[in-house]
């Protein structure tokens, strides 16, 4: 490098000699042959950049107008298609709603923690729990967290806390109809029995003193039967004054298809706690089915009554939430088809957001502490000396000094969303994939299952390109400016 | 002073005596190599190459085997158009032999395989047909014709013996809700499993040619066979209290915790009956070793629902309507066939002993396995129940392969707008999308 005796800036006594030369100042043919030099020892670099980069971009603009094997040209049939196609829609909303959700709540729980973690005594054991799931793929969090939000209690986490809390609070009766499974009260009445109000079951004809009433049900299982411990049926005999009866399982094995009649294999049901009900629907008496399934109402007086099977006989307790599934949060099933594929907010989006924030919060707090670390604790001071609450000193101070991280902890975020892809695919179970579905996974499915079809993923390739431009920009500005 | 007589020729004297014995037509090459690649990985891969090793010693040839998994046909594809493919290749997907035997890419095996070709009925070897000629070889086929129950759970609804029309089976439902049991596991999963179910709806209600008809949209999905499939699977599926789960349940059921419902690992069955393939099997042995093919359990016992102690499995083959008798032996299913890319003699040598029976007798011996050849002798599989399903394949009286399989681009859409069915099987959401699909067909089908 040829030292510039003649630059203006070697002109103050004591400056070195050797003094680097701005673009263009130093003698001509150095500069220049500087400037070679430099640009040779990119060229492979750029070169094989512009390759794998530039070139699979424009590859891909070009194919969006081409059809699906890439080799006549469409225009903007597929972009058309994109707009009409339900399916492409529903993932438009989803990375909507990762966009809206997810940066914002990351950036806040990453504030709250960097903030948090200051005061407490173990604040790097504190960080490192927080900051440890990064280290999984989002694939891995999504299996985690597809067997935590498990619809049986039995595997899923949330589920069994859930059935706990609500088994002391509303504990399952003796016959426990699984509502939320698809079977109702009503499909155990067989014979006698009909659908009675509020998930009971009521006897079809009425009785007066001395009758008997044989109610048969089906539907109930030979585990249900071992665990109540019933036995063979056994009708008690009429009595004056009384009205008795039997509550039976209308099922025989000598007999499968033959229903109303009580054979001698088929078991009494225990344990089922009945109301006699007078002729204005109040209670007269109350029962419970004997061992046989017998039941006796003593000294009912005149008047016709009819019998219910309590609904508290059929109480399911808690059967599980569909955390995974696509229902939607907000009030839709009224709309259109189109409005409601725009409108809804599925449940497993939300699942879907607490597995990744999982992953990212930790990464959140980590720049934002940094953000915090370098702050000028004089002014935080200064604010307390004033009479401040921490609140106050929060809001007016940190926040405002803190800005600037928490944009680009936000930008980058939404960059970072707006390509999720691994965490539906692993995530959502089949039928909830449609619901779940963002533009990565639309590319991927249209694009790449079944063989490779180019025309309708580029097109969606492409707007995912544009729509994610802003975010960059800005990201790019900032760290210039 | 006595010729030297190099190393090299004395191991080919050697080998030359080795191979004495082949008893194969006398232009098997020897030694070589052949490329093949398939999509069996992991215990498929290793049953599949022990059915190559009786290939490989008698001839001398190494197989180079690669597994591609569930990408088998795109990589095959890629492969073809990058210049590199394999010599020979085994693909689910019969449009991919349509492909590439139009684009001139696989060879023509009328004289490799000659009359070898007579193994196969006529509904194999046509679907291995272009233009007349034949371009691929059977060597696996999966049966889809089937519905799994737990003899246990029949047995509990005094339920004697499977039903044979679809009447006695929606019959049988009732009987099994009656006593308790739900009767029947849905598989839902991303849709296939629906789509499979209703594919089978359809072919025993409509019958093969009006399926194949479907299937290239020269039957349109508004088509009064489309609505009577529709209703007749509702009477199943249309019921909420015949799926275990329900709705709910049903739609996050993947493949195959459906299965383990029927056939669980530990504790009491939640439904009495699941359909899906034949692949079934490797799942329900897989959850414990205790489960018996056939009606009675291990050691002669009655099958108990309990599978710690002698739990069953067994099929019955899917019903048709008695009206529609006729479709009872038409079979839905899946198959590998087997096409040769590069004409050199050691690929003509696979493809001769993929058409013959001592490969796939191995495989078969082995389980989870099941061949259209007739020749594969009925003893080569393990147990009556594999042997019924080998049985079905090769008398079927027509093979038609998974629709939605044959829907390219919209195929993923036919799964969702299933899925919607069963998530509503109204009348008048039917119509609905019965007119979707037709839309979709026509754009992802291009007619």
């Amino acid at each position: 490098m040829a030292v510039g005796v003649s630059t203006p800036t070697a002109s103050t006594p004591g400056a070195t000699a050797r003094v680097v030369p701005s673009t263009g100042k130093s003698t001509g043919g150095g500069g220049f042959r500087d400037q070679l030099g430099s640009l040779g020892f990119l060229a492979p670099a750029a070169i094989w950049l512009l390759v794998i980069t530039l070139y699979p971009v424009v590859a891909t603009f070009r194919n969006s107008v081409f059809d699906e094997s890439a080799t006549s040209y469409v225009g903007l049939h597929n972009y058309q298609a994109i707009f009409s196609t339900a399916s492409i829609l529903v993932s438009f909303r989803n990375n909507v709603i990762w966009v809206i959700v997810f940066p914002f709540l990351v950036t806040f729980l990453g504030l709250v923690f960097a903030v948090l973690s200051e005061r407490i005594r173990w604040s790097t054991a504190f960080k490192t729990i927080v900051f440890i799931p990064i280290v999984f793929s989002a694939t891995a969090s999504a299996l985690i967290w597809r067997s935590i939000f498990d619809l049986d209690p039995h595997i899923g986490m949330v589920n069994a806390a859930v059935q706990t809390a609500s088994g002391w609070v509303n504990p399952p009766g003796l016959y426990p109809v699984n509502r939320g499974a698809g079977q109702t009260v009503a499909a155990l009445a067989s014979s006698g029995l009909e659908r009675g109000p509020s998930n009971s079951l009521e006897s079809t004809s009425t009785a007066t003193a001395g009758d008997t009433l044989e109610l048969g049900m089906i539907g109930i299982n030979a585990t249900t039967l071992q665990l109540v411990g019933a036995q063979s049926a056994v009708e008690p005999s009429a009595s004056s004054g009384a009205i008795t009866g039997l509550v039976y399982r209308d099922f025989s094995p000598s007999h499968p298809t033959i229903r109303g009649q009580v054979f001698p294999d088929e078991d009494g049901l225990p344990g089922l706690k009945l109301t006699l009900l007078g002729a204005d629907g109040t209670s007269a008496a109350t029962t419970t089915s004997d061992q046989h399934g017998g039941f006796r109402f003593a000294g009912v007086g005149s008047g016709s009554f009819l019998v219910r099977i309590d609904s508290s006989n059929f109480r399911s307790g808690f059967t599980g939430i569909f955390w995974l599934g696509g229902q939607s949060l907000t009030p839709t099933a009224s709309l259109s088809q189109t409005a409601q594929a725009l409108l809804s907010v599925p449940l497993i989006d939300l699942s879907m957001i607490i597995a990744y924030l999982w992953i990212w919060a930790g990464f959140s707090m980590v720049v934002i502490g940094a953000g915090l670390a370098a702050l000028n604790r004089e002014l935080l001071e200064a604010g307390r000396v004033d009479g401040a609450t921490e609140f106050q000193i929060f809001r007016r101070i940190t926040m405002p000094m803190l800005a600037p991280v928490l944009v680009v902890v936000f930008v980058t975020m939404i960059i970072n969303v707006l390509k999720v892809f691994d965490i539906i695919i692993n995530m959502a179970p089949g039928a909830s994939q449609g619901d779940a579905s963002t533009l990565a996974l639309e590319i991927f499915n249209s694009g790449f299952t079944g063989g490779i079809h180019s025309g309708l993923a580029s097109a969606l390739a492409v707007i995912l390109f544009l729509l994610v431009i802003p975010a960059m920009v800005s990201n790019v500005r900032r760290i210039r400016g | 002073m006595m010729p030297r007589i190099t190393p090299l020729a004395i191991a080919g004297a050697l080998l030359l005596t080795a191979c004495g014995g082949s008893s194969t037509s006398a232009s098997t090459p020897h030694g070589g190599s052949v490329t093949l690649w398939a999509e069996w990985t992991s215990v498929e891969q290793g049953d599949f190459q022990a059915a190559l090793q009786p290939f490989e010693s008698q001839n001398g040839i190494t197989v180079n085997y690669a597994g591609k998994g569930s990408n088998m046909d795109t990589a095959l594809e890629a492969a073809v158009q990058g210049g590199a493919p394999p010599d020979v290749a085994l693909v689910p997907d019969p449009g991919t032999l349509q492909t590439l035997a139009k684009g001139g890419s696989i060879k023509d095996l009328t004289s490799i395989v000659g009359s070898a070709s007579s193994n196969y009925g006529s509904a194999w070897n046509q679907l291995a047909t272009y233009n007349g000629k034949l371009y691929g070889v059977w060597f696996k086929g999966a049966n889809k014709n089937m519905i799994w129950y737990n003899p246990a759970e029949f047995a509990a609804a005094s339920i004697s013996s499977p039903p044979k029309t679809w009447e006695d089976l929606i019959q049988d439902a009732t009987t099994l809700r009656a006593a308790g049991v739900t009767p029947f596991s849905l598989c839902t999963d991303v849709g296939w499993p629906v789509a499979d179910l209703w594919q089978n709806v359809y072919l025993k209600t409509a019958g093969a040619s009006k399926y194949n008809q479907l299937a290239s949209h020269s039957v349109k999905w508004t088509d009064s066979s489309v609505t009577t499939a529709f209703t007749t699977m509702g009477q199943l599926t249309g019921t909420e209290s015949n799926l275990a789960g329900g709705i709910r349940g049903s739609l996050s059921n993947t493949y195959p915790e459906c299965v383990d419902k029927v056939f669980p690992k530990a504790g009491q069955p939640q439904a009495a009956m699941v359909f899906e393939g034949d692949f079934v099997t490797s799942e329900i042995i897989g959850n414990s070793k205790n489960y018996t093919p056939g009606t009675t359990g291990s050691g002669g016992s009655a099958c108990t629902p309990d599978p710690s102690k002698t739990p069953c499995y067994n099929f019955f083959p899917f019903p048709a309507p008695s009206a529609n008798s006729a479709n009872n032996s038409a079979v839905q299913g899946a198959g590998d066939v087997a096409l040769m890319l590069k004409d050199t003699p050691q690929a003509e040598a696979l493809m001769k002993y993929m058409a013959g029976p001592d490969g796939a007798a191995i495989w078969a011996h082995l389980g989870g396995f099941a061949s259209p050849n007739k020749a594969v002798p009925s003893s080569s599989y393990p147990d009556p129940v594999s042997q019924a399903d080998a049985k079905a394949l090769v008398n079927a009286s027509a093979f038609v392969f998974s629709l939605d399989d044959l829907q390219g681009t919209w195929e993923k859409n036919m799964w969702q707008d299933l899925l919607n069915f069963v998530k509503d099987p109204s009348s008048s959401n039917v119509a609905s999308i019965e007119a979707t699909m037709d839309t979709q067909a026509t754009a992802g089908l291009g007619h």
